[in-house]
This record gives C-alpha cells, structure tokens and sequence, in this order.
C-alpha cells in the first residue's frame, strides 16, 4: 500500500513526519504546479471550486508515481468540501483507475467504529507497536505546528529585517531541508534550527512596515500556487502580514468546535457583523477583519475560489466593516482562469494605497 | 404595521405559513411583484457580483418593498429537516441584504430551524415579540399558519401530454418564471407535461440517497437526487431537465451525482444567470425535446 494525500499548504511535511514516524510507505504529490491544475480541470465538474481541481491534480501525479490508496479529510457541510471524497471517487471509478479512498470524516458522521476501521486500515501497514505510533503523530502534531510558527514569525519579520530578503530565505531554507530528511526527529530539530535562527535575525526597529492581514477561504490562503505566490511576494515587497488560518489552527479548531470553545476571540469580533456560522471560514473571515483594524493593521486581502459560497456571504459584508472602520479590505478570487499579471497589479495597487494613506497624500475623510 | 415578504427564493414553498402568521398577529402583509425586469437590475445593481442569480433576484425584491412596509422579513432559515444544511448563502441571506441595500426599513430574521416545531416556535416567538405581540396571540397565530402551511401542496404532476419530463432543480428556479422564461409554459405548448419533485414521496426519495457514498447534508441534494434517481430508475418520465443558476455551489455537487446515477436516461442541464438570452434557451428546450421524440 502507498499512501497520498493531497497537498493543503505545509501539511506535506507533517505527513511526511507521520508516515516516516509510522515505517508506512507515501508519495507526496509533486508541489502543485500547472500540470497538476490541467490535469485537475480537465477531469473535474467545470463548476466546482478551485480547490477540488488543484486536488485532482494532485491525485494523478501521485498515481503517476505509484500511490494507491488516497487519504482525504471530510467535513459534512454546509460548505462543498464534504462533498469532495464521492465525487472524487466517482471521477476514478469513470476513469477505471484504481485509487482506493480513505475518508477520514467527523466521528458523530461516521460513528467511532467506522472511523477506527478506515484509520485501522492505514494503520495496520505499521509494523511499529502502539506507543511508537502514537509517538509519531505527535511528533507531526509537533512538525506542523513548527512549521506554521516558523511561517508566521517569518512573514512578520520580513516587514523589519535590515537585509532584504533574509526572512524569507530563511523559511524557504527551512521547507527544502525539511523535505530533505527521512527521520522526523532530524526534522524537528531542522525546524527548530531556523526558528532560532528567524529569533536572532538582524531587525530594524524603527521601520514602520505596511501591515496587512491575509483572510479568506483557508485553502487559497495556505496554498501558494493556487493564490499566485501572493506570501512570497509580499514578502519581497518588505510587508510585514499575518494570517490567522493555518493548518495547525484548523485542528485545533475542528477539534474544540463540539465543546463551543473554538477560535473564541475570532468569533467574538465577528459577532457585530455575523452572529451565525455559515460553513466554510466565513464567520472567521469576517471577525479576523474586525480583529485586524482594532490591532492596527493597515488592510486586509480576502482570497477565496470562484464560487465558493461562504465567502461570498461574507464578502458582501466585508465593505461595511470597511466603511464603519475605515479600513481598506480588498476582495481577491481565484480560479483556474486567473492571470498572474492581473492578480499582482491589485496587490501591488492595494500596497501603494495603503503606503500613501499612512503618509496622508489622499485626504481621508 | 405592513409587513414587507420578497417574492423570491423559498417563498414559494412556504408563503402561506408566513403570511398566515402575521396576519393573525394582526398585520397587513404586501408582497413583492413578480420578478420583473425592474427587481432584477435593482437586484444587480445591490447585491456582491459573485452572488447566483436568485439571491440577486432576491436582492431586488428587498428593494422594491423600501418604503412600501415597516417591517421587511428575510427568512434565515437555517434547517428545514433534522442533520442537514439548506445552503450557506441562506444562513447569511440578512448580513448580505442588510448590508448591501441602503435605507431598509427594520428586518425580521431570526434563525429558522424548522425540522421540529419546537424550534420553529422559538423563531415565531422571536418575530412576533419584534411587532410586539402577545404570547397567546402569537401561539394561536402560530398553530393556524402551520396548519395552512400543512394544506399547501406545491408541485406539478401534469397528466395528459405525450411526454413527460421531469423538472428538476431548487424551488425558487422552477417556480419563478422570470428566472426560467417561462419553462414550463413552454414545454406544456411542446405537448410536454412535468413532473416535479414534490410529488414524488418523502420516504421514496430517502430510499434512493442511500445509493450514496455519503449522506447529502442538503435538503436541496436530498430531494433533487432521490427525485431524479427514482425517475430515471422507475422510467415514469421521458428526460430530465435540470434548471441551475450559474456558480451554484450545491448544483455543481447534485448534476455530478445525478449524472453518474441516471444511466441513458436523457438529460439537460439549463443555466440560468442575468445574462442568459431567451432564444438560446428556447433552442436547447425544443432541441431535446426532438430528440427525445426521435428516440
């Protein structure tokens, strides 16, 4: 049995911890590129979202390099993602293609028999006893959160430091030599190597970088091909940004979100605007904006895929908290059609606005 | 007080409980008109652009009731049957509207959960409490609306044509015949009657979604693929034609399994937004009907 997964920002790594931790075989699909878009396109439902396509791709390529057996995380609605595993099995079984699913869903869908049984399935190709498993998921556990520390302090610093580009030269370091090692504990130890390293970097106090805050739907936010390397860029234009969305957070959240303690401080802020969930990140997205203009960010860029239906509820509200705030929020979307060149401009628009209103060129009123 | 209820999206479904309540609350209601050229540009000209084109429809509904009511409602209505999700735009349909039309008159729109009666109760509670209503009067309304909501039985089951086609889609695409240029006045001229999915049983459609992978967690999903799954199987029907606005989310899920069900049965998927032209649209209808007569 060969394992994959589809790509969801920095998760490869994790997953590469796990299942080195686990002794199980993987194929991490190439890093999603423009084969992996076309292959995606050409073999999805014209309609659905950006993400799925991206993650088409991502199983072919993976096939190609002889995975069998796909794991894929579930969610039951009301956002389309819950939907993706049947249709995706579906496409395969069209194709005659033989890539088995496992679909790893919330236990109150599923019932924990049923959720031990699909886990129990990859499991079981561990040869490693009980407590080695269970210490290799917490080392991904630790991996992951690494990883996204790493990534933040990073895209924070790059507004400060004194040599252009260090911060991200840094991170992009980390993430080679990462994928580079077969023992999760090397790459622990690789990971806290360059946050160390992000900790001692040359800064520059008294720079007053433009600070924005990146919202939207998690996956186009976390994956950088499928928003044009927007990070990496800002980056390059000495910003310094956060994004409150990361894989780690995901988990966190899915998994305080039966008990009601989930992302309290997100939802908190959301609640002028929308008081009720509605799927998908769009509460957060709303309350991250609300949270980023009362922590004195200069804007906001929400990303999300053509069509995606939470987003476009919140995106409706997004020019009142603007108004109400006076706070820039600018709306991006992406899909398979997206141009490069088109995309860039409105960031670097977005910048140059931002930068003139601090140094009050444009009256504001 | 007049109480201002869009024509657009599930009122169609469930007006008569809706205008029965307030009017025994002692309410005047005034409706919107039907959707007209006018109620879509204002819808349009409101509503965010990546929006489908009901809720845009539904936009300019809100719109054309300014100033004709005091109280305007907007059905968030969160859950119709018991585990699943209607669609993410309805659970923010009042945060879109409030906050993209200007000068709205106060809204009513608490959360509706509607899958036991119970929970709906709290929602009339709530709305009623808003026009200042007592409990009793608001518990008598209540049971009338319900029990004139219960006589109401939408759907189409035409006999007497030489085909039959069933219709498929959500509600608001079927029953609006500025959305769809008047579909099904024009396929019964074809000699073609409908069927819909509202006359096909409960319990019928709840056996076909169990050919599922997955339980659908939309109501929409459920009734639209039991429905269609069952035609295609009891063969009752000559073809299907599915009516879906442009970029809508479940739709794009649904037509994909309903596709992979249905085996030969024939099969046509109208898309609908503000731009659609009639003529292109006539062209498709009478270009499946002959072929479904040539078969």
């Amino acid at each position: 049995m060969k394992v994959t997964a589809p790509h969801f920002g920095n998760v490869y790594l994790a997953a590469k911890a796990l299942f080195d931790g686990l002794g199980i075989e993987y194929i991490i699909p190439p890093m999603n590129n423009k084969i992996a878009l076309e292959l995606g396109s050409k073999n999805s439902p014209e309609e659905m979202c950006l993400p799925y396509k991206i993650m088409m791709g991502n199983f072919f390529l993976a096939l190609e390099n002889g995975a069998d057996t796909a794991i894929l995380p579930g969610s039951c609605g009301p956002c389309r993602f819950g939907k993706y595993a049947e249709l995706q099995m579906n496409s395969f079984n069209r194709l005659g293609v033989d890539l088995e699913f496992v679909v790893i869903d919330s236990p109150g869908e599923l019932g924990l028999t049923e959720l031990f049984t699909r886990i129990n399935k990859i499991s079981s190709q561990s040869e490693r006893s009980r407590y080695m498993q269970l210490k290799s998921l917490l080392k991904a556990k630790k991996v992951m959160n690494l990883i996204d520390e790493i990534e933040a302090k990073a895209h924070f610093l790059s507004g400060y430091e004194k040599n252009r580009g260090e911060a991200k030269e840094i991170l992009s370091s980390c993430k080679i030599q990462s994928l580079d090692t077969d023992s999760p504990d090397e790459m622990i130890k690789i990971m806290e190597y360059h946050r160390n390293k992000l900790q001692h970097m040359e800064i520059d106090e008294d720079k007053k970088p433009i600070k924005i805050a990146i919202i939207g739907e998690i996956y186009t936010i976390i994956e950088p091909f499928s928003n044009f390397n927007l990070e990496e860029k800002l980056m390059d234009f000495g910003v310094s940004f956060s994004r409150k969305l990361t894989p780690s957070w995901w988990i966190k959240d899915l998994l305080l979100k039966p008990i009601r303690l989930n992302s309290l401080k997100i939802n908190r802020s959301a609640n002028e605007y929308l008081s009720i969930g509605v799927g998908g990140h769009g509460r957060e997205c709303i309350g991250e904006a609300v949270l980023a203009s009362k922590e004195g960010y200069d804007g906001a860029i929400q990303v999300f895929p053509l069509g995606c239906m939470p987003e476009i509820v919140s995106k409706a509200i997004l020019p009142t908290i603007s108004t109400e705030k006076d706070f820039p929020i600018m709306s991006l979307v992406v899909d398979e059609m997206s141009g490069e060149a088109g995309f860039i401009t409105r960031v670097e628009a977005f910048i140059d606005l931002l930068e003139r209103r601090r140094s009050n060129v444009l009256p504001r009123t | 007080m007049i109480i201002g209820i869009p024509k657009g999206l599930l009122y169609y479904d469930y007006y008569p409980f809706f205008e029965s309540f307030f009017q025994g609350l002692g309410a005047n209601t005034v409706t919107s008109e039907d959707t007209n050229k006018t109620i879509l540009d204002e819808g349009i000209k409101h509503c965010v652009d990546e929006a489908c084109l009901p809720v845009k429809v539904f936009h300019g509904h809100v719109a054309s009731l300014r100033g004709k009511s005091d109280l305007i409602l907007i059905p968030r209505i969160m859950q119709i049957s018991q585990g699943e999700y209607i669609c993410p735009k309805f659970c923010g349909l009042p945060e879109m509207v409030k906050n993209s039309i200007p000068d709205l008159p106060t809204t009513i729109d608490q959360p509706i959960y509607a899958a036991s009666r119970k929970e709906l109760f709290n929602w009339a509670k709530d709305s009623g409490g808003l026009m200042g209503a007592s409990q009793k009067m608001i518990r008598s309304s209540f049971d009338e609306a319900l029990e004139i909501q219960s006589r109401h039985n939408p759907g189409i089951k035409d006999e007497n044509f030489k085909y039959t086609i069933a219709l498929g889609g959500h509600p608001y695409n079927i029953y609006d015949k500025f959305i769809n240029m008047n579909i099904i006045e024009k396929l019964n001229q074809m000699d073609v009657g409908i069927l819909t999915e509202e006359r096909v049983g409960e319990e019928i459609k709840n056996e076909e979604v169990k050919f599922l992978y997955k339980k659908p967690f939309w109501t929409f999903a459920r009734n639209s693929f039991g429905f269609l799954s069952y035609v295609s199987k009891e063969k009752n029907v000559d073809g299907i034609i599915y009516i879906s606005s442009f970029a809508c989310g479940i739709d794009s899920v649904i037509i994909e399994l309903v596709k992979e069900r249905i085996g030969n049965m024939p099969f046509m998927v109208l898309k609908v937004d503000e731009h659609t032209g009639e003529a292109g649209l006539d062209t498709r209808i009478e270009a499946f009907i002959d072929m479904i007569w040539r078969r």
